[in-house]
């Protein structure tokens, strides 16, 4: 999946927008944005789910390790780890994907920086996923279904006129990775609020986490 | 004070584990949900050296009481006292598919702070014993259900520890397995290692010094005391309790 998804989906989410030549508020190409939201969602989904599967599927021998000793803090940093290093390479394989289509991506390293970012905040929110539905059909179907609507709605295809979509974890990496692709730039303003998101994500996924291999409990 | 008090306490051996008066009730967030109180009140006491048996139907709470024990889940009321640490072998294989045998031996073993020979050791000594020694490269979710049974049995077992208490611990085992077994916990029990196996079932009543039975959220006398009946009677929960 992580070869085969990054590329599918950067491609179809072009083609998808290239069928709407005439977005009168889009500047620029529609299959680039296109293609800037199926990157962003590879990189989000892929990570989101490794951060799913890892709480669901070892919750109890994750509890059972730490009573042989180890400590949750250890095991949760581990997870933790473990998701980063598959948004690395979901960024790589999703900004790779974006160039081999033919997009010209101005600013290389920030653009991958933001992607990485992007995989992050969904590794953490799929281990929050994870403790809150610990079963892999009804998690992943949460976690696609967020991904999804996120990708689109954070982008600047649909000017939706509410705030609410300034709690998508995607609406600030969004801004930076298309500023990253389109201008070279990263805007500074969306920086802070990005790291203000990926903080407080990792304190619910680390309470998340805690709560599912500590006591096992679930909604 | 204990309701269970070991009946062989007179012999000075240490007492290896201690709960008193341990209460668990599972309480839902959803108010329309009753809440159910599982252990009222269980007590008991462990010695170095001794096989205890505890019985129950299903759904008497077994595997609670079994976590209260070993301190995976905290009790409502209640002391449990383990001075010299616990192994615990739980209902469920809590382990990681996509290990292989020798590395969650070394995955646990570092858990439990042992050197890599000591690991080492653990590992050989544990496979032969329970004979899975052929299957050390492969991975967990490849194993079968018994030899994943033997796996966390042996992750158990490996910190040598001065109480094990064992959930269901045969199942699936095959004879020679179930023999096997039953040798290591009589030469571990010979060592001083407090053994508690919690069974729906258990077969073989002569091999535990005692049996308890729980019984609406306590523990209570079951059966006969070792050696007052050397038949191999089977003695199974009563279905009325």
């Amino acid at each position: 999946m992580l070869v085969a998804l990054p590329p599918f989906v950067t491609y179809v989410y072009g083609a998808a927008m290239g069928a709407f030549p005439d977005v009168g508020f889009v500047d620029g190409s529609a299959s680039t944005y296109g293609r800037i939201g199926g990157a962003l969602f590879a990189t989000a989904f892929l990570t989101g789910l490794v951060g799913l599967f890892g709480t669901v599927s070892a919750a109890t021998a994750d509890r059972y390790l730490a009573f042989s000793g180890f400590s949750s803090g250890v095991l949760f940093g581990t997870r933790v780890l473990v998701t980063t290093g598959v948004a690395l390479v979901a960024a790589a394989v999703s900004l790779l994907s974006l160039l081999a289509f033919g997009t010209d991506v101005a600013a290389v390293a920030p653009a991958y920086l933001v992607l990485v970012l992007a995989g992050t905040l969904y590794g953490l929110l799929g281990v929050v996923v994870g403790a809150l539905v610990p079963r892999d059909l009804e998690g992943s179907l949460v976690l696609v279904f967020l991904a999804d609507a996120d990708s689109f709605l954070s982008g600047d295809v649909l000017s939706v006129d509410t705030d609410l979509v300034t709690l998508l974890p995607l609406h600030y990496p969004h801004a930076m990775f298309e500023s990253a692709v389109l201008d070279g730039t990263v805007g500074t303003g969306n920086v802070a609020p990005a790291l203000a998101y990926l903080a407080v994500l990792a304190v619910a996924a680390g309470v998340a986490y805690a709560a599912a291999t500590g006591r096992g409990w679930s909604l | 004070m204990p309701n269970i008090p070991n009946q062989s306490g007179e012999d000075g051996r240490e007492v290896v584990l201690a709960a008193d008066g341990v209460e668990k009730t599972y309480s839902s967030w959803l108010p329309w949900e009753p809440d159910v109180e599982v252990l009222t009140g269980a007590s008991l006491e462990l010695r170095a050296g001794e096989v205890v048996g505890i019985v129950g139907e299903n759904g008497s709470g077994k595997s609670t009481l079994m976590q209260c024990l070993v301190g995976a889940i905290e009790p409502d009321a209640g002391t449990v006292s383990r001075p010299d640490g616990v192994g615990w072998c739980p209902q469920d294989d809590r382990l990681y598919d996509r290990l292989t045998v020798d590395e969650t031996f070394r995955l646990f073993g570092e858990a439990h702070g042992m050197t890599d020979d000591a690991i080492r050791d653990a590992a050989d000594r544990l496979t032969d014993r329970l004979d899975f020694e052929r299957f050390r490269d492969r991975r967990v979710d490849r194993l079968s259900g018994g030899n994943r049974r033997k796996l966390t049995l042996a992750v158990s077992l490996m910190h040598d520890p001065g109480v094990l208490l064992l959930d269901e611990p045969y199942t699936g085992f095959d004879w020679e397995t179930y023999l096997s077994f039953w040798e290591l916990a009589a030469d571990l029990a010979a060592d001083g290692t407090a053994i508690a196996v919690i069974s729906h079932l258990v077969s073989e009543r002569d091999r535990f010094d005692r049996i308890l039975e729980l019984r609406d959220g306590r523990l209570a006398r079951s059966g006969t005391q070792s050696g007052a009946s050397g038949d191999h009677e089977q003695l199974e929960a009563s279905a009325d309790g």
